[in-house]
């Protein structure tokens, strides 16, 4: 169990957006170069220069209308498929929470992207060889963290609904929220349990799967994957085994053949 | 004529090369997204799916021909057994050229011999595919020694070809399989009806299926392109094989969609279509075809039963990694045109290359029978 | 605001009418969802369902311009459903005082009050005045004292003329004027009148969504009535809070930022006075306002030293008079006539912000010169190349004189909640940028050596006005801090001759300067700020000037935060405090506790500043005929009041009357269907080129029947300089939107994220249209009236460009602040 977590109560949330605006700020990253498509949602999605976004989502019930903002971005699994797929292990989680990136070792085959339940890596479509193109994802500031400070995005959130803590208390405190709530909140904090468990603790008042969190199991879902590698060393010296066992035979036997069809053809 | 018709071949496949190259030289100045549709939302696409996927898949003609050849000892394909061997490790090479297009820090390929992660199904694939790639690499070597008639190395190669035959054997095992384990980390993205514990049985099955009709497909062609004769007995011996393992794939399908209750997702929409279509066209009907002698004398049926597990495969490999492959978050993705290009330009370079050594190296020479003694 | 921000935690009610904090003042929601997490609700009355809207427990439609009607109907479900605090409004408000017998209210008048004269467009308020009587003070003088009743239903009070006046403000009329469903309105008034209740209190939070209408100035008194009659103002999480605009709006507004004032809210002198005796006189001698005459003594010290002196009255002939009215829309208009031939624009962008801005704009092409200080190169500064000018038309010489911004320089910002904050510069500027200061004493410096020795006695004023603020080149912000502040020329004296503070020291609080008896011996730039720059505790006995305290101390724990910053007047936090105690001077309520009687000690004591004389018993009578507060009784809990009364009936200061009285906007798709009076009476509407292309014109519902109100967005700020400039804002709203409901779009044919033009009598514009369930139509008076909502932050200028929205609006403002009705106004919708 990672011992830092954020807890994001999407109740208090009032979309502003200066968490979004934060995280480019601290990491450095530039502004893209969006339009208008008839929603506030902007960019339309992650990228390698945006880490964190705001979604914002109409839900109409009847005719009541519900605006639910959804802060995403790497939820900072505690089973981190992308680590666990990273072929050259560039993406590792570090014992305090964070699921971080080491540059410098990666290939760019993009298997964390392909594997992340949630979708979040992203990369650097726009750089060439020379320009250092990468794998790009929220990394839990820490930079920050590893400093004492809190994450760049919980700082700027002016409604406090970004909380960093340590996970289990900020597991005990969504508890105590919706029992102080029950009207208020959806009776799960998605993240808790989650493939496994995230750093990212959401509560919220709509169904999570309408605020566009996906509806996961509660499996890591590496666990088959880790499982066949598990296997595949005994296995491969079990089949290697098997198989020059299959030619020696195959071979005696032949020989023995030949060694009566030579003999027949000598005669 | 024919020499004006396979010198219009060939200036269209060099054509094709270099025009890969140059959109490759695109991809390298200006980044994958200049000529690509990949995005974030669809990081693996064409290249992974056919160059990679289906390019390893179809490269199987090696190590099951191999391994007949030389585990089994079935000698009677011997005469097959070179051919199949060059479009594997063209197939391989193809496979890493690809690979130096798709990776994003192609530069730094071989971090993986450096650095370790054993928990990755990749990092399996990327060993086996490099090991694998040297040991076909070294079982095509003889015809380059006879060439050139180096006897020492091609003495020291034949007392080793078992111990490379077993080890390809058990690399392409592995890895064959391991391309389906690949997805076993995607229970969400990929289509129900193609997500299962059984990927990476799945996918060697189909690979075992696939090595033969690849080496009847690709004897079909050369032996029409290069007027050689056809081994019609040899290759339909060959595809004998096929219905077992199809068979084998199919009954274990079945089992696991009634298991894991997944039936009504084969009655549903587009994707249910291609289920039906993958397990007809690409499973039942060659099961069906090969299981007759008639298709297995007769050279134009068994082009076509081959084609159709060829492109069941083919349609296959789409199906778990593009086609039916969904994201947490929106988007679509079609393969850009350039793609297009570099595959071409892929797959021609290994046709060109094929026809090279054809013309240079006694490819369809037989292969010797085991090692002569010095005796002999 | 009354009250201040971390107050909103102390709230059991919030209610945003006219504001969307959630965009605007985001940082208020930290407050505002924690008040909420202890089961505090969250009322939301806005035209669309906005991101504040979103959170809350209740969210109530409601159209533009109509809020009169919305709170009108709170008063009256108060008045009807005896919600109202009735031993609160008793002892501090003025309900209990008789009006004139002869007054009259819209009621009988078909809309208008009695006095109205139609040919000036102005009230004689003659009849609005409270009854009195007669009493004899100490010396046996007659003295003319308010006359009260004892119960409130009686007649001629002000209860039973609110009570009359609002009857006619049913849920029904709410829905037929409003849209608001009956339901809505009535869930909003079920759970906000709750808190008439001594142990509840309930906030409202308005900003522009009252103030830019024709009766701006009316909604904003409507919802202090309604506060005060549910007994909500001077106590924790109660108040009518103004969330302020422009980062130091207050700051500024503090300092005159408005024509009709001088700093500390004074008051600016006009041809009505013409000596200082007769602006002397308009101050009310039974409130804390007969300091006011001190309080300009002060002031005119600090701004011409010596040469103010009693022989001189201090030099108040120096000061202009004015004779007419100098707001914004006037004086766009002068510029437009020719009258006005130069404008100095220091940190505004009227080619975009100006109501109709292209109408503005060609008011800037008449000037013969420009000079913009600002961040940017706004709009305003590049008016001459705007889209569609043509530059060789334009003869104005423009300068821009590049500035620094808060955070690259040194000095004070005063938030909503009146905390003064001095902050250090935290970033170098760009290129020459300079601060404001830099430039107007270079400039000061300049035009006061042309002046240099001039014996025309009308260079007096800029001859001697006293200009120092350090020595070299950069101006000093802390000497300008000391002036405002406030210190001593010479030794204070009390009246028994006791210095009371030394020459040269600084202002400890204003509380001197009504001690003084040489009170001329003080120079205050701005007796409300008196003290803020003088040394205090910061709660840890550490001493410094109080505007930079950051004691983190909060005894109470209310939030009030008293060793932080300093809050003016006296670092009082909440207003009229005193009505946080019952009248005898006991807490109302444990948990609200504020401050209390101490009988023990015989003065005021507990967590804030008391809002009147600490030793003043709760039962103290007022001294007939006495001097200020001496005046007033132990429970006048509003001192700037002369009858120490909160006016629920305001017997002067308004043009339209003492009660706000629904009118529709000037541009509205409907008649008022609560009288036959159908516009505001009193507003001021100009005519200026209406046969030309560009002009004042205003538009019919018949062909332009959607109402168009204007809003601003989170991401960005204002006019646009500030934020269009930057990448990452101009990345999360990079275009101009219009957001329209689905009928309308259906109707119209326009599809979500496409084209659509905006069309109003005044101008058009093209912006991409949202089309989303957010914005619903209303039914009016049984017809359906469709409403958009535009975000006005864009210009031709920056990294996101977009029309100016202004171009659509019209020079039309309030009666009595003449904001513009930015809020309310036709446009048609068509696709592209
Ligand atoms: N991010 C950001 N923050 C800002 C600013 C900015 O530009 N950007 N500007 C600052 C400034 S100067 C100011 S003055 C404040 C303004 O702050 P607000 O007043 O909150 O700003 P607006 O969005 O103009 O209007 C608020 C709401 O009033 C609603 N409204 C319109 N007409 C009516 C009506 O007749 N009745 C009612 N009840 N509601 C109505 C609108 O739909 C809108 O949601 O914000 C300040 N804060
Ligand atoms: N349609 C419509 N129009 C409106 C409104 C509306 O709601 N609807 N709201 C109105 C309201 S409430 C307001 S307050 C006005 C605002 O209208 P403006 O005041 O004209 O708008 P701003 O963009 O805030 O302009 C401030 C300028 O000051 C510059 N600046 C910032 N800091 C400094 C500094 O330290 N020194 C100097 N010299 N310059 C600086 C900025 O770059 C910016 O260009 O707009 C009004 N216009
Ligand atoms: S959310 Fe995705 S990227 Fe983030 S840690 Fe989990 S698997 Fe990795
Ligand atoms: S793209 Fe980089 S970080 Fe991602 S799996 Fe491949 S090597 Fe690892
Ligand atoms: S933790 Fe840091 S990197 Fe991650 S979203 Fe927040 S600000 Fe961005
Ligand atoms: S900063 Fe906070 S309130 Fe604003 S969008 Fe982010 S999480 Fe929501
Ligand atoms: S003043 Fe600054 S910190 Fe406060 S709400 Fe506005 S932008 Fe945020
Ligand atoms: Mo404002």
């Amino acid at each position: 169990m990672s011992r830092y977590a954020m807890l994001i109560d999407e109740t208090r949330c009032t979309g502003c957006r200066a968490c979004q605006v934060a995280c480019k700020q601290w990491n450095d990253l530039p502004g893209e170069q969006t339009r208008n498509r008839g929603t506030y949602t902007n960019p339309p999605a992650l990228s390698a220069k945006t880490w964190s976004m705001i979604e914002f989502n109409e839900i109409e019930t009847g005719d009541k209308v519900g605006f639910y903002f959804l802060k995403r971005g790497c939820m900072h699994c505690e089973h981190p498929a992308c680590a666990s797929v990273c072929l050259v292990g560039a993406l590792h989680k570090t014992p305090d929470g964070p699921v971080v990136y080491d540059d410098s070792k990666c290939i760019g085959c993009r298997y964390c992207m392909s594997a992340c339940p949630f979708g979040i890596p992203t990369f650097d479509w726009d750089r060439g060889l020379l320009n250092n193109a990468l794998i790009r994802k929220c990394e839990f500031c820490v930079d920050r963290v590893s400093n004492g400070l809190i994450p760049a995005c919980a700082k700027s959130c002016p409604s406090r609904v970004i909380a960093f803590g340590e996970r289990e208390q900020l597991i005990a405190q969504a508890e105590a929220r919706i029992e102080k709530n029950p009207n208020k909140y959806i009776k799960h904090i998605y993240g808790k349990d989650e493939v496994g468990g995230t750093s990212m603790l959401y509560l919220s008042s709509v169904p999570f799967d309408q605020l566009g969190l996906p509806a996961l199991g509660t499996t890591p879902v590496t666990a088959l994957s880790e499982q066949v590698m598990e296997y595949t060393v005994p296995f491969a010296l079990a089949w290697g085994a098997t198989l020059a066992g299959v030619a020696a035979v195959v071979r005696f036997r032949n020989r023995g053949k030949r060694i009566v069809e030579n003999e027949k053809s000598e005669t | 004529m024919q020499f004006i018709r396979r010198h219009q071949l060939a200036i269209v496949l060099v054509a094709l090369v270099a025009f890969g190259l140059i959109v490759a030289l695109v991809r390298y100045w200006a980044g994958i997204g200049a000529i690509s549709n990949l995005s974030d939302a669809y990081p693996w696409g064409l290249w992974i799916s056919f160059d990679l996927l289906c390019g390893v898949a179809l490269a199987s003609g090696a190590f099951t021909t191999a391994f007949a050849v030389h585990i089994f000892q079935l000698d009677r394909f011997r005469p097959v057994l070179r051919p199949a061997i060059l479009t594997g490790f063209l197939g391989y090479v193809m496979v890493i050229v690809a690979l130096l297009v798709d990776l994003g820090r192609p530069e730094r390929i071989w971090h993986m011999i450096i650095f370790w992660n054993p928990h990755s199904v990749m990092f399996e694939v990327g060993w086996c595919v490099m090991l694998y790639t040297a040991v076909l690499a070294l079982e095509f070597s003889p015809l380059v020694f006879e060439r050139l008639r180096w006897r020492a190395p091609l003495a020291i190669i034949h007392r080793l070809t078992i111990v490379l035959v077993i080890l390809g054997t058990l690399l392409s095992t592995l890895h064959q399989s391991s391309l389906g384990s690949l997805f076993l980390a995607m229970p969400r993205q990929v289509h129900p009806l193609w997500f299962s514990a059984f990927l990476p049985l799945y996918f060697f099955l189909t690979a075992i299926a696939v090595g033969p009709a690849m080496v009847i497909l690709e004897s079909s062609i050369s032996s029409r392109v290069l007027h050689r004769g056809l081994e019609t007995d040899v290759i339909g011996g060959l595809a004998r094989a096929i219905p077992f393992a199809l068979g084998a794939y199919l009954a274990i399908k079945i089992v696991d969609l009634t298991l894991a209750n997944k039936w009504a997702a084969a009655f549903r929409d587009g994707m249910s279509a291609l289920f039906w279509i993958e397990i007809i066209f690409g499973v039942i009907a060659p099961m069906l075809l090969f299981a007759r002698s008639s298709v297995r004398h007769n050279p134009s049926r068994l082009l076509i039963g081959a084609s159709l597990v060829i492109a069941g495969i083919v349609l296959n490999r789409f199906n778990v990694s593009l086609i039916g492959w969904t994201r947490p978050n929106e988007g679509w993705y079609v393969p850009h045109l350039l793609e297009f290009a570099i595959t071409f330009g892929i797959v021609s370079a290994g046709v060109v290359a094929y026809g090279l050594v054809a013309k240079f190296l006694p490819l369809f020479a037989d292969e010797p029978a085991p090692a002569p003694s010095p005796a002999e | 605001m009354t009250n201040d921000w971390v107050d909103l935690k102390n709230a059991d009610v919030i209610f945003i009418i006219g504001a969307n904090p959630a965009s605007n003042h985001p940082a208020s929601f930290s407050w505002i969802n924690d008040t909420r997490e202890h089961g505090a609700k969250l009322i939301v009355v806005d035209p669309a369902y906005t991101r504040s809207a979103a959170t809350a427990d209740v969210y109530a439609p409601i159209r533009p311009g109509t809020d009169i009607v919305f709170l009108g109907a709170l008063i009256n479900y108060a008045i009807q459903n005896k919600l109202y605090h009735e031993e609160y409004i008793k002892a501090y408000t003025n309900a209990l005082t008789l009006i004139s017998p002869d007054f009259k209210g819209p009621a009988d008048l078909d809309g208008l009050f009695s006095g109205f004269d139609a040919e000036k467009k102005s009230y004689d308020t003659t009849t609005w005045k409270y009854q009195s009587e007669k009493v004899k003070d100490a010396a046996g003088n007659d003295i003319s004292v308010p006359k009260q009743a004892v119960a409130l239903d009686e007649p001629n009070t002000v209860f039973s003329i609110l009570k009359k006046h609002y009857a006619r403000y049913t849920p029904a009329l709410v829905e037929r004027i409003c849209g608001t469903p009956q339901e809505k309105f009535l869930q909003v008034a079920k759970i906000f009148c709750a808190t008439g209740a001594a142990d509840k209190s309930g906030t409202i939070l308005y900003a522009m969504g009252q103030t830019q209408h024709t009766v701006g100035t009316q909604n904003v008194r409507i919802m202090a009535m309604l506060q005060l009659l549910l007994g909500n103002i001077g106590i924790p999480g109660g108040g009518v809070n103004a969330l302020r605009g422009e980062s130091n709006v207050q700051g500024s507004t503090d300092f005159a930022l408005l024509y009709q004032d001088l700093p500390g809210y004074l008051g600016a002198p006009t041809d009505r006075h013409p000596d200082f005796k007769t602006f002397a006189a308009k101050f009310d001698t039974t409130s804390y306002w007969i300091n006011g005459p001190r309080f300009v003594v002060n002031l005119l010290k600090a701004w011409y030293g010596d040469a103010a002196k009693p022989e001189n009255n201090y030099a108040y002939d120096y000061l202009p008079k004015t004779s007419g009215n100098y707001s914004w829309i006037p004086l766009f208009q002068a510029m437009g006539a020719g009258k006005i031939k130069g404008l100095f624009c220091m940190g505004m962008n009227p080619a975009v912000s100006g109501p109709n801005s292209r109408m503005e704009r060609q008011s800037l092409a008449n000037l013969d010169w420009l000079v913009v200080m600002d961040l940017f190169e706004t709009e305003t500064a590049s008016f001459w190349r705007a889209p569609g000018t043509d530059p060789k038309n334009i003869q104005t010489e423009v300068f821009l004189l590049p500035a620094l911004d808060a955070m690259e320089k040194v000095g004070s910002i005063v938030t909503s909640g009146r905390r003064i904050q001095w902050r250090p510069r935290v970033s170098a500027g760009p290129g020459e940028a300079q601060t404001d200061i830099w430039i107007l004493d270079r400039l000061a410096q300049a035009i006061k050596k042309i002046y240099h020795g001039s014996p025309e006695t009308r260079d007096l004023p800029i001859r001697d006005l006293t200009w120092f603020y350090g020595e070299g080149t950069d101006p000093d912000p802390e000497i300008v801090a000391r002036e405002i502040n406030g210190y001593a020329l010479d030794d204070v004296k009390d009246a028994s001759g006791a210095v009371i503070l030394a020459k040269g020291a600084l202002l400890p609080a204003f509380a001197t300067i009504a001690s003084a008896a040489n009170y001329d011996a003080i120079a205050c730039g701005n007796w409300l700020y008196a003290g803020y720059f003088a040394p205090a505790d910061d709660g840890r006995g550490i001493w410094r000037p109080a505007a930079r305290r950051r004691g983190q101390k909060d005894p109470g724990n209310l939030g009030l935060f008293p060793y932080w910053g300093f809050t003016w007047p006296a670092n009082r936090h909440i207003l009229y405090n005193r009505a946080s105690a019952r009248p005898d001077g006991s807490p109302w309520v444990e948990n609200k506790k504020l401050i209390w009687w101490d009988a023990a000690q015989k003065k005021w004591t507990g967590y804030d500043v008391p809002d009147f004389v600490a030793t003043k018993a709760p039962d103290a009578k007022a001294v007939i005929g006495g001097a200020g507060l001496a005046a007033q009784t132990g429970t006048d809990a509003f001192l700037m009041k002369a009858d120490g009364k909160g006016w629920l009936f305001a017997p002067t200061g308004l043009s339209e009357g003492p009660l706000p009285e629904h009118y529709e906007p000037i541009e509205s798709p409907v008649t008022n269907c609560l009288s036959g009076c159908n516009t505001n009476p009193v507003v001021k509407i100009w005519a200026t080129n209406q046969d030309k292309p560009i002009g004042d014109k205003l538009g019919l519902c018949e062909q332009f029947p959607v109402i168009c109100t204007t809003f601003r967005l989170g991401e960005h700020w204002q006019a646009g300089a500030m934020s269009r400039t930057l990448p990452w804002l101009a990345e999360i709203q990079p275009e101009l939107f219009v957001m329209l409901g689905k009928d309308l779009a259906a109707a119209r044919g326009i599809t979500n994220g496409a084209r659509a033009k905006i069309i109003s009598a005044r101008g058009e514009i093209s912006a991409v249209a949202i089309v989303t369930a957010r914005m619903k139509p209303l039914v009016i008076d049984g017809k359906q009236v469709h409403m958009v909502r535009i975000p006005w932050h864009w210009g031709w200028a920056g990294l996101a460009t977009g029309d100016c929205v202004n171009d659509l609006t019209h020079h039309v403002g309030d009666a009595n602040t003449m904001i513009p009705e930015y809020k309310a106004f036709l446009v048609d919708v068509r696709k592209t």
